[in-house]
Parts: C-alpha cells; structure tokens; sequence
C-alpha cells in the first residue's frame, strides 16, 4: 500500500522531473559512493582501533551498535509485514472500511491502527493516502497517531523490553489509543481542514506486480527507517555517555518534571517505535511513569516524525498538529500512568 | 539510487549474519536473539540481493523510491554501524559504566538459599547469586564453602578491588552492573576492566558490599556470554 502512497507524497516533496533525472549516473554516483565509506573505513581501521582504547569512546560504540543489533529483527519483521500489506491489500480498501460519521470514524480508526504493524514512518504516508482518498481527516489522523503505537509488533517490542512488567505493555496501549482519539476528536471539533490540502489535491495511485511492490517497499522503509534508528541509537548512546548521570538522576528523581523530562527526550531522540522501548527500559533512574510518557510521546511526535508530517500534509498543518498531539500525548500518560503503575 | 540502497541492505545482512554466526552478537545482546538475528539477516540479504538485481537489469521502477527523490536518504546512517561492526568490534561493556550509573539492587530478590557443601569443589555461580546469598541472613549459606566467580575489574584499592558484572534485560544499553569486592589479594592485582576468574571463601558486607577472600585470582579473556 504504501508502494503507490510513496509515489504520490513524492510528488509533493519535490517535483517529479527531478526525481525522474539521469537514473543510470545517479546509481553508479550512489554506489560508489558506498564502496568509498566502505574503503576509506577500512584505511582508517588503526585510528579506530585506538579510539576504542578510550573507555568512553568504547562504551559508546559498544552501546550504539546493542541498541542497532537489538532493534534489527523488529525492524526487518515491521518492514517486511507492512511490505506485504502494501503488495496485497487493494487501494480504497481502508477508506470504505470507515464509517461516515466523524464521532464514529475517529475510535475506529484509532483502533484500526491495532492491525497495521510497522513504525512511524510507515504510517504518515498511509495516513496522506487515507485523507487523499476522501475518508474523515480526523479519522485519519487517529490513524497516524495510533498505528505506530498499539500495533503488535510495537507492544511483543514493549513486553520483551521490559520483561515481568506486562502492566508497561497495558498502559502503553491504553495511553496512546487515549492520545489518538483525543486528538482525533478535537480535530473533528475545531480542526481546519483546508490545512490538510496537501494531502488531499493528490492524484490517484498506480499500481505494479505485487511481489515486485513487495520487495520495493521493503527496501525503501528499510533503508529509511534503518537511518532513523542510526540517529536514535547515537543520540541514545551518547547521552549515556556524557551526559553525567547526576543530572538526569536529579531530573528523574522530580515527580511531574521526569515525565515532561522524558516527553522532551522522546522528542528529541526521534527513535522508531519498534526500537523505543529497549531504550527506556535502559533509562532505568526513571519511573515507570515518566518512561511511559517516552513510549507514547515518541510515536506521535519527533522532530524527524514532524518534518515527515509537514512533507505530507504542510507545515501550516504540522506547526498546529505537533503541540496538540504532544499536550493530548503527555496528559495521556500521565492519566494511564498514575491510574496503572 | 536502488544499486545503492540494495548494496547497502546487503551490507547490513552480511554484517548480521557473520555477528550471529562468530557469536559475537553476543557482545551487544541476549544469547537468546541469535536466530532472530540471523533470520532477519537472511530477510535483509534476500531483499538486498533482489534490488541490486533489478537495479543491474534496469528493470523499470516498480518502486515506492520516489517519495523521498531518488537519493537513499537517512539509510545512509546504516553504513556507520556496519564499518564499526566490519573493522573493529566494539568490545564487551568495561567499567567504565560501573562508575556511572546505579548498581543492580542485590537485595532485591531477598530469597532464602540452602547452604553450600562445606568440603566440595569451588562452586561456580553469578556474581548475582553470591551477592543475594551474601545478604540471605548474613552469609549463612556461604559459610566454609568455596566459591569461583567470573567478572571483570572495576578499579583499584588497596589489597582488594571491585569486581563487576553486567546483568542485561534486552540489550547492552539497559545493562546494570553488580558489583562485589575482592580482598585479601597478595601481590600484584590485575589491571582495570580485565577479567579474572577468583576462587576464595565469603568474608562478610562491608559498607552495603559483599566481600570475596581470594585464593586465587586467574586472568582470562572476555568470556564468549560477558553478560549475566
């Protein structure tokens, strides 16, 4: 599904001529570009080898690749479901699955987001499909809030992270399906939306050999969402490493405060929802509580999550969308969290 | 763009593959994720392999690329990982986390063990196990009993040092050290964040830390599961 979605919020990020420019010169340009870092790695081994002899450097270095390693399977298990849905599940199925009316549209889609496993990356353009194909933007919305949240793969993520606690993976689902309808109600209230114009002048999708799609789609949220996990995992591990852990002890320890603390640094680290867990469980001065408000900030909003937003809908849209969600998110979990843990 | 992106998830497949098969993986998470890891591995090759393919052949894009342009974009970032991974494995945890962080709280299983066999071998076990035995009623199950603990060196002092271990849930990101300390060292003690295996016998909790007479303190590589 996302295969011809993909191809349609393309058209909004950049004009089609030049993505359509000299294919052949820009492979041989990229893969060179790819044997180069490989190569110059490889000259450059001895000056890596003595930066690991630094303690800090190497518990860095030892920390980013666990967090890679670890998220890797989740990551490869999203990509490849969410590659199979967008092969096989037909355009306007989704739509015509909503019922018309807002009030109702809103939970539905909210709970809809339950079976649609992959992370935010995936659902943003899903959801620009969505509105591009005349279902309730506030349903829509609940959509994109709630999918990278409460589906499967994200809550076997949650459970394996935080082992003997099935209570985290309660409230992670109650508190973010709270956030979603929450915002998609308001949204259906007093939302605008000629905000969403963007999304929804788009043309229809075309379509190819569905294991061809598959494998496409496959590799393209691969590659990008591998690449946000990278920057989640370095700004992970470098907080672990500088940061001196008196501060965010001192934080931590700071009832209401630690959750805004852990809202800001879900916004700031911008990880994949299928990864997000295993990094708050390592944040372990933390309570419980201000680690929930981690798990459900992160998939609503992000500064990478906000920049895909406003490539998809428009940045009038994300500038009034993202403090909403991030208010809706964070009185979520408070709620959820103090009622559950 | 796709030659690119396909090389690159053939990369990461590789990396993987040879990080489960080595055993390595286990550096950086549970035993356990092995064949998690190695079937991804096979996913991510498959997938690199069939893009690469269809890049060579020029088959025409059936492809979602063009939502982000025809560049690889963020993927880019997973060459970083992988080079480190191909050219210098980063090492096991050492102890420079130990200073860092909060230790893993022993007492809080509070379980009540049976004692050891006075007069048998040196037992092996956890660094965690003899901490937990040490606060079950003040080391009653260790009295006599010889025991061999495997952790490495968490700094200095004098005629004894801390020896730690990491406990890990997930992944060495959540990793909590315990540690315990080791008296009673003659000559020469080994250096920082070297690991040793210690024979010796329960020598009672001096300020909130259980402590280990030696017998004998031997130097060994990292053990192939560093994690406890």
């Amino acid at each position: 599904m996302s295969g011809w979605i993909g191809k349609e919020v393309g058209a909004n990020i950049a004009p089609t001529d030049d993505l359509r420019g000299p294919g052949t010169r820009r492979t041989t340009a990229g893969l060179a570009v790819v044997v180069l870092v490989v190569v110059a790695a490889a000259v450059l081994r001895p000056a890596l080898q003595d930066l690991l002899d630094r303690p800090a450097i190497a518990h860095w270095a030892t920390v980013f690749v666990a967090i890679a390693v670890q998220a890797m399977p989740f990551l490869v298990l999203g990509v490849t479901v969410s590659a199979v849905v967008a092969a096989l599940v037909p355009a306007g199925f989704f739509p015509r699955m909503l019922p018309d009316r807002p009030a109702l549209a809103v939970p539905v889609a909210a709970a809809a987001g339950a079976v649609l496993p992959g992370c935010e990356c995936g659902s943003v353009p899903i959801a620009g499909r969505l509105v591009a194909q005349g279902a309730p933007p506030a349903a829509a919305l609940a959509f994109l809030l709630s999918a990278p949240a409460i589906n499967p793969v994200v809550l076997v993520a949650t459970a394996v992270a935080f082992p003997g606690r099935p209570e985290m993976v309660v409230a992670r689902f109650a508190a973010s399906l709270l956030a979603a309808n929450l915002v998609g109600l308001i949204w259906a209230r007093r939302g605008r939306d000629e905000l969403l114009d963007r999304a929804r002048r788009r043309r229809s999708a075309v379509d190819g050999p569905p294991l061809a799609v598959l494998v496409a789609t496959a590799q393209h949220d691969f590659l990008h969402a591998g690449g946000f996990l990278i920057v989640g995992a370095a700004t992970a591990a470098t907080l672990q490493t500088v940061v001196p852990r008196s501060v965010l002890d001192g934080v931590a320890g700071a009832g209401p405060l630690s959750v805004l603390a852990m809202a800001g640094l879900a916004v700031a680290m911008a990880i994949c929802s299928e990864a997000d867990a295993f990094v708050a469980a390592s944040l372990t001065q933390f309570s419980l509580s201000a680690r929930l408000a981690f798990l459900v900030v992160g998939p609503m909003v992000d500064v990478k999550l906000v920049a895909l937003q406003a490539g998809t809908f428009g940045r009038r849209f994300a500038t009034r969308f993202a403090p909403l969600t991030l208010v809706a998110a964070v009185a979520s979990s408070a709620l959820v969290g103090w009622w559950l843990l | 763009m796709n030659a690119a992106g396909g090389t690159i998830s053939l990369l990461v497949g590789a990396v993987l593959m040879r990080l489960t098969v080595t055993g390595t993986y286990r550096r950086y998470v549970r035993g356990g994720m092995g064949p998690w890891l190695a079937a991804a591995a096979v996913a991510v090759i498959v997938i690199g392999i069939v893009t690469v393919a269809r890049a060579i052949r020029s088959t025409p894009p059936i492809d979602p690329d063009r939502s982000h342009g025809a560049h690889v974009g963020a993927g880019w970032l997973l060459l970083a990982p992988i080079s480190a991974l191909l050219l210098v494995a980063p090492p096991t945890l050492g102890s420079f986390g130990v200073d860092r962080g909060a230790t893993v709280d022993i007492r809080a299983g509070a379980a009540v063990f049976d004692p050891l066999p006075a007069d048998a071998p040196a037992r092996p076990m956890t660094l965690l196990e003899f901490g937990q035995r040490s606060f079950d009623r003040d080391g009653t199950s260790l009295r006599g009993a010889s025991v061999l603990l495997t952790g490495f060196v968490a700094g200095t002092g004098e005629g004894s040092f801390p020896l730690a271990r990491y406990q890990i849930a997930c992944c060495a990101a959540d990793a909590t050290p315990v540690v315990i300390r080791i008296v009673g060292v003659a000559g020469d003690r080994p250096a920082r964040d070297q690991w040793v295996t210690v024979t010796g016998t329960f020598a009672g909790i001096v300020d909130d830390v259980p402590e280990l007479a030696a017998t004998s303190v031997v130097e060994i590589p990292a053990p192939e599961d560093p994690y406890e």
